[in-house]
């Protein structure tokens, strides 16, 4: 028996049951559009806190402090920094964000000394528009990460304003690195300065160490440098810092796989029900079938080849809607400078289609099975 | 040439502490090419015989050999395969597939053999010629009237070329035009193309189309009534 020739039969019971099916589908679409959602800032959680191997940045940030306005640091710990074994370059870091609490549309500016930055940085960043020398010379230049640049609708040439700050659109750059993306590189006498009078005071350092198992090493030897120090140290890995600093928003984002989960029961709910109400309006059609010479077995496989075109439309609709929102839409959660991007990708999105295909299996075992055991003469009797 | 055997055919249900017996030792035998109509009051067990003799119901004791097969030893599966070769149903209610059309309906039996697409699409359109309705066979179920839905119904029985067509009250949702079409449609099935029809009816006159007719009262069959004889004739 070639079981294809059963497809059309299945999609026309689908989309001939016109509303019942749009209904089914828009929920589970709903549904999914959420778990899509949750799934793709569990991703970017992990994208930013989840160290690797070849990790060799750690961050220097002001001891007991929390956030960028009040992490203070002479710009001079650079020289004593890069002196610790271990330690390529130390970077100085000023950074002034528009909005202190947790958003999606925060602009962080960082100011970098430019040529020492695009030295030790700028073999991770892509340059996709405008030009380096154009953000050298300029003083109010930034080179804008593109997830910022495409969110706020910035191209080289542009001037905008946040946080207090006017700056020129130098150039906007591409990076693996979820900091880079959402970010405005500026001079750092130009963050320093910018209503501020700031001059000599940095918000962090980052450290670039020769190897990443001298990660721990060099971390405690600059905090013990730093112990006695009017303005002591707490030196973390650069993802660990992105944990600490973000951790409300992560314990915010676990707290949310529990809504995905809750979407995905959702899903199993609305296909069950669609189902069920389905079997039973169509016991004598079953039964039909069955008279026809129709095995139990085939009928049990086209109601669950329902229930599993169903989960399919509704997971692809939702699933797509999501992902073109979490992909175009450009979204990052902000905290304190740190970035945690909302992150699709078509992996979550195959993810999301196997979820829905196996939910649409299980949905439809518990009356596929039943309606392939009953009893022809039972169900015309019935009816 | 007998087709169906029936020696002490026996169906018995049990509905609580009450045991039904629709059919109690019943022989029967059908030849082939046959016509017969069963009649008798409700309860009697005809429509359980029709269910039995086209496989969607298993006796509870005697046989039942169709071509040689005992049909009441196969198992669920085998009896399926059994069913889509050897036997078309057509319902009082015609039981057409709402969703589908009448081309599409007539095709779902055809799904199961192995045939090209061109095949099945050959076999659906004589059919429907066959019962006189081809020219709506784009038509879904709600677009039909009750005879010519019977006739989908009918050319849904005939498309796998089954040797016994059972019908059950063909004519019990129907007008009596509409009735009488039905009715001559399964006399030229039988007598055009040697299919043997088993129809239980309520109606005497539609008896007149079978070759023979049997009665059945409490699941035995019964000498025929006069008053019956003389409503039947034509």
């Amino acid at each position: 028996m070639n079981l294809l020739l059963f497809v059309p039969y299945v999609l026309k019971q689908v989309t001939r049951h016109g509303v019942r099916s749009a209904l089914t589908v828009a929920g589970i679409a709903v549904a999914m559009f959420l778990f899509t959602a949750v799934q793709a800032m569990n991703t970017g959680v992990t994208i930013a806190t989840t160290e690797s191997a070849n990790d060799t940045t750690l961050v220097v940030y002001r001891a007991d402090r929390f956030c960028p306005a009040t992490s203070q640091l002479p710009q001079d710990y650079q020289r004593r920094i890069e002196g610790v074994d271990g330690v390529v370059s130390a970077t100085p870091i000023k950074i002034v964000v528009s909005n202190c609490r947790t958003s999606l549309d925060v602009v962080t500016f960082r100011g970098v000394p430019k040529d020492a930055f695009l030295d030790e940085h700028g073999e991770n960043l892509t340059l996709v528009a405008g030009s380096y020398d154009d953000w050298r010379s300029r003083t109010d230049a930034a080179l804008l990460g593109e997830t910022l640049a495409s969110r706020r609708g910035l191209r080289p040439g542009m001037i905008f304003d946040a946080a207090g700050i006017t700056a020129y659109v130098a150039g906007v750059v591409r990076s693996s690195d979820a900091q880079d993306q959402n970010v405005a590189y500026t001079a750092l006498e130009f963050v320093q300065l910018a209503g501020r009078d700031q001059l000599g005071i940095v918000t962090q350092f980052n450290v670039k160490v020769r190897e990443a198992s001298m990660l721990e090493r060099v971390s405690a030897d600059i905090d013990a440098l730093f112990d006695t120090a009017q303005e002591p140290t707490a030196t973390f890995s650069e993802k660990a810092f992105i944990g600490r600093v973000a951790d409300d928003i992560i314990e915010l984002v676990g707290f949310a796989r529990w809504l995905g989960l809750g979407c995905l029961a959702a899903v199993l709910a609305l296909v069950a029900n669609s189902i069920v109400l389905s079997v039973q309006s169509r016991v004598a059609e079953h039964a039909v079938l069955q008279t026809l010479g129709y095995p139990g077995r085939l009928i049990a496989g086209l109601i669950m080849a329902e229930g599993v075109v169903l989960a399919l439309a509704g997971g692809v609709l939702g699933g797509a809607a999501a992902f073109g929102v979490a992909r175009y839409g450009n979204f990052a959660l902000s905290v304190e400078g740190a970035s945690i991007p909302i992150s699709a990708d078509a992996g979550l999105l195959v993810v999301g289609l196997l979820v829905c295909g196996v939910i649409g299996i299980l949905a439809g075992l518990v009356p596929a099975w039943q309606a392939s055991r009953r009893e022809i003469a039972e169900c015309f009797r019935a009816v | 040439m007998t087709l169906i055997e029936c020696r002490q055919l026996t169906r018995e249900y049990r509905k609580g502490e009450t045991t039904i017996k629709p059919l109690d030792g019943l022989d029967l035998d059908v030849p082939r090419a046959d016509f017969l109509a069963l009649m008798g009051p409700s309860g009697s067990g005809k429509t359980t015989l029709l269910n039995l003799i086209a496989g969607i119901d298993s006796p509870t004791g005697g046989t039942l050999r169709v071509e040689g097969t005992d049909i009441g030893g196969l198992s669920r599966h085998a009896l399926a395969a059994w069913r889509s070769r050897s036997v078309g149903y057509v319902f009082q209610l015609y039981n057409l597939v709402p969703v589908l059309t009448a081309f599409e309906n007539v095709e779902l039996p055809l799904l199961l053999h192995r045939l090209s697409a061109q095949e099945r699409r050959e076999r659906v359109l004589r059919s429907l010629e066959r019962v006189g309705i081809g020219d709506r066979a784009d038509h879904f179920p709600r677009q039909l009237s009750g005879g010519q839905e019977q006739r989908v119904a009918i050319a849904r029985a005939i498309v796998t070329d089954p040797a016994i067509i059972v019908a059950d009250e063909p004519t019990g949702d129907l007008d009596k035009p509409s009735a009488h079409a039905v009715m001559s449609l399964l006399q030229e099935l039988n007598q055009e193309l040697d299919k043997t029809v088993i129809m239980v009816t309520h109606d005497p006159k539609t008896t007149a189309y079978a070759k023979r007719t049997l009665h059945l009262d409490k699941g035995r069959l019964v000498e025929r009534g006069v008053d019956e004889l003389e409503e039947a004739a034509p």
